[in-house]
């Protein structure tokens, strides 16, 4: 099996020097790290990585540069796997991001690099095409809509927390201690009364869902 | 007139005591010489109440001179002159009058069309841009008051700052820290209690991380400086618990204290939106009134909103004055309530500013 390429961004040397660690560790071919917006953007059009891992504040701006970076390498390469790091969530990042309908994304606070497991985990599915979102953004999403959410039971809704962070059916059922079975009722369930078409495919769902939150 | 004019001398220029005394004794020394002149001179015509006079005037129009020169310059002090000049020339028409044996009364030609000149003079000035005068007496008012305010605002709020740091993020680093020294201390002895005690820690962080994100949001949330203030309260309005609608745009280039009072004062203004009015629906616009910035944040709630209760809505309206904004809530009971933020286009905030000038291009 070839070793997945990532493309790092992420201006601060300690925390650069500990990603590329990490990574390499964990079987990826760190092929570029970058520290600024235009590099990244020039670097993941001429590497195409597997997947590309971004810090939100970039210099030279230090504003939202590498999610602009990140959007604008996806608009010349639709689907380009991206997860984007920040020290702070917003819907509205996250709606940008996902606004492509092309999945591949992830969007994640930065200090969840601190549980290793599940943070490997999102980038391996952000880069299968899937979706890794911050439980933060999720929260909010399920929190602000006026939505008929109120249709759902609780432990769907909990369900459709895990759901729209991107995990599997199988994953859901290890962090809410049921059988894959009963995941799976739950979604079904949740399809009909939301009134969105049910889907085989993880990653075709969980945009639907997403689809459907963001209203 | 003359007291008229002397109503004034309270900003006068202070006299030295010496130089008040050295003139006065001056005075009384020719007063006395020529009185003794006279005398020895066989008391004939009282010629020297011309020279007692002639000294008196001088004295009066050195100490008018000085009144005049206590006025603020301008008009003011241009009225002040006219009225002391026109006032001594009067006074000593009359006094030469009275001097010189009475009769007829022939000062009036002087003194009427003087006092027509000074009236007209008065009556000009009083009527010319008072209202920018007062307009200014008004905002120096307003400054020095929100300059307090913004003082005492920033000063509570490095001391929440500094609470918030000690109470939650410093906390849990000491705990953090302590975790990992026991950790440090069992992992040869206990592998397992060493992990579980590890895993504490990372949660712990998290925990650190947490708090500091939420003191760094109340500073200034980051969304505003990436984006500017209307893509900021678009993020706002996505998180809160009811339907807003976020309409119009500004200007680019606000300078960013004024985009970050806006910012929280409409924060609040929505959060009270939120607690209590009931409302179904909320909306922000931003737009303009003639050359005024406003931002409307409205709903369709029970109304009945006070702005004196509670202390947030106070610090917000403090700290609106302090970039020269002001808020205004029409809030009738049943509703609907209409709070209206305006940034007049002649404050401070932006007016000779560089992003003033960027924003006009």
């Amino acid at each position: 099996m070839t070793q997945p390429r990532v493309v790092l961004a992420e201006d601060l040397t300690l925390l650069r020097d500990g990603l590329v660690r990490l990574f390499s560790d964990h079987g990826f071919d760190v092929v570029a790290a970058v520290e600024n917006g235009p590099t990244l953007v020039r670097e993941l059009l001429a590497l195409r990585p597997d997947v590309a891992v971004v810090d939100v504040r970039l210099p030279p701006s230090y504003t939202d540069e590498g999610l602009r970076a990140a959007l604008a390498a996806r608009r010349q390469i639709p689907g380009l796997p991206v997860l984007v790091l920040s020290q702070y969530v917003e819907q509205l990042y996250a709606r940008e991001l996902l606004a492509d309908g092309q999945g591949g994304i992830g969007y994640l606070l930065k200090d969840r690099v601190s549980n290793i497991g599940q943070f490997m985990e999102a980038v391996h599915r952000v880069a299968a095409g899937g979706t890794a979102l911050d439980q933060t953004v999720v929260a909010k999403l399920l929190g602000s809509r006026r939505r008929p959410l109120e249709r759902l039971s609780p432990r769907e809704r909990e369900v459709l927390a895990h759901m729209a962070q991107g995990r599997s059916n199988a994953a859901i059922a290890a962090a809410m201690v049921v059988t894959d079975k009963a995941v799976g009722k739950h979604i079904t369930s949740i399809f009909t009364k939301l009134d969105l078409q049910p889907s085989e495919d993880d990653n075709r769902r969980v945009l639907a869902v997403l689809a459907y939150l963001e209203g | 007139m003359v007291g008229m004019t002397l109503s004034l001398s309270s900003t006068a220029p202070r006299m030295s005591r010496a130089w008040v005394v050295l003139e006065a004794s001056g005075a009384a020394a020719v007063c006395g010489i020529t009185w003794l002149a006279w005398s020895l001179s066989g008391r004939g015509y009282f010629w020297p109440r011309w020279v007692w006079f002639g000294v008196a005037t001088a004295l009066t129009a050195e100490f008018l001179v000085r009144t005049v020169l206590g006025v603020r310059p301008g008009r003011r002090r241009w009225l002040a002159s006219g009225r002391a000049a026109s006032g001594l020339l009067a006074a000593v028409d009359v006094v030469v009058w009275l001097l010189s044996g009475g009769g007829f009364f022939w000062p009036m030609f002087i003194i009427v069309p003087l006092a027509g000149a000074v009236g007209a003079h008065t009556w000009i000035v009083g009527r010319l841009p008072n209202e920018r005068e007062e307009e200014l007496t008004e905002r120096v008012g307003t400054l020095a008051r929100s300059r307090q305010v913004a003082l005492d605002g920033q000063a509570a709020e490095l001391k929440r700052v500094e609470r918030d740091l000690h109470d939650g993020t410093q906390a849990r680093i000491v705990s953090l820290a302590l975790t990992l020294g026991m950790a440090e201390d069992v992992i040869h002895k206990d592998p397992q209690a060493a992990a579980r005690l590890l895993g504490e820690a990372r949660s712990t962080a998290s925990g650190a991380l947490d708090d500091l994100r939420a003191v760094m949001q109340r500073i200034h949330p980051a969304v505003l400086s990436d984006r500017g203030l209307v893509p900021a309260v678009r993020a706002l309005a996505l998180d809160l618990a009811l339907p807003v609608t976020v309409t119009g745009e500004f200007p680019p280039g606000l300078p960013p204290p004024v985009q970050s009072a806006l910012y929280f004062a409409i924060a609040e203004c929505l959060a009270n939106v939120v607690k209590h009015s009931h409302a179904t629906v909320a909306g922000v616009t931003f737009g303009a009134d003639g050359s005024d910035l406003t931002v409307v944040v409205s709903d369709d709630g029970v109304g009945g909103a006070d702005l004196t209760r509670g202390t947030g809505m106070r610090g917000i309206i403090h700290r609106l004055e302090t970039v020269d904004a002001r808020l205004d809530v029409a809030s009738p009971r049943g509703g609907p309530t209409r709070a209206t933020i305006t940034l007049p286009a002649t404050g401070s905030a932006r007016s000779g500013t560089t992003e003033g000038v960027e924003r006009e291009q």
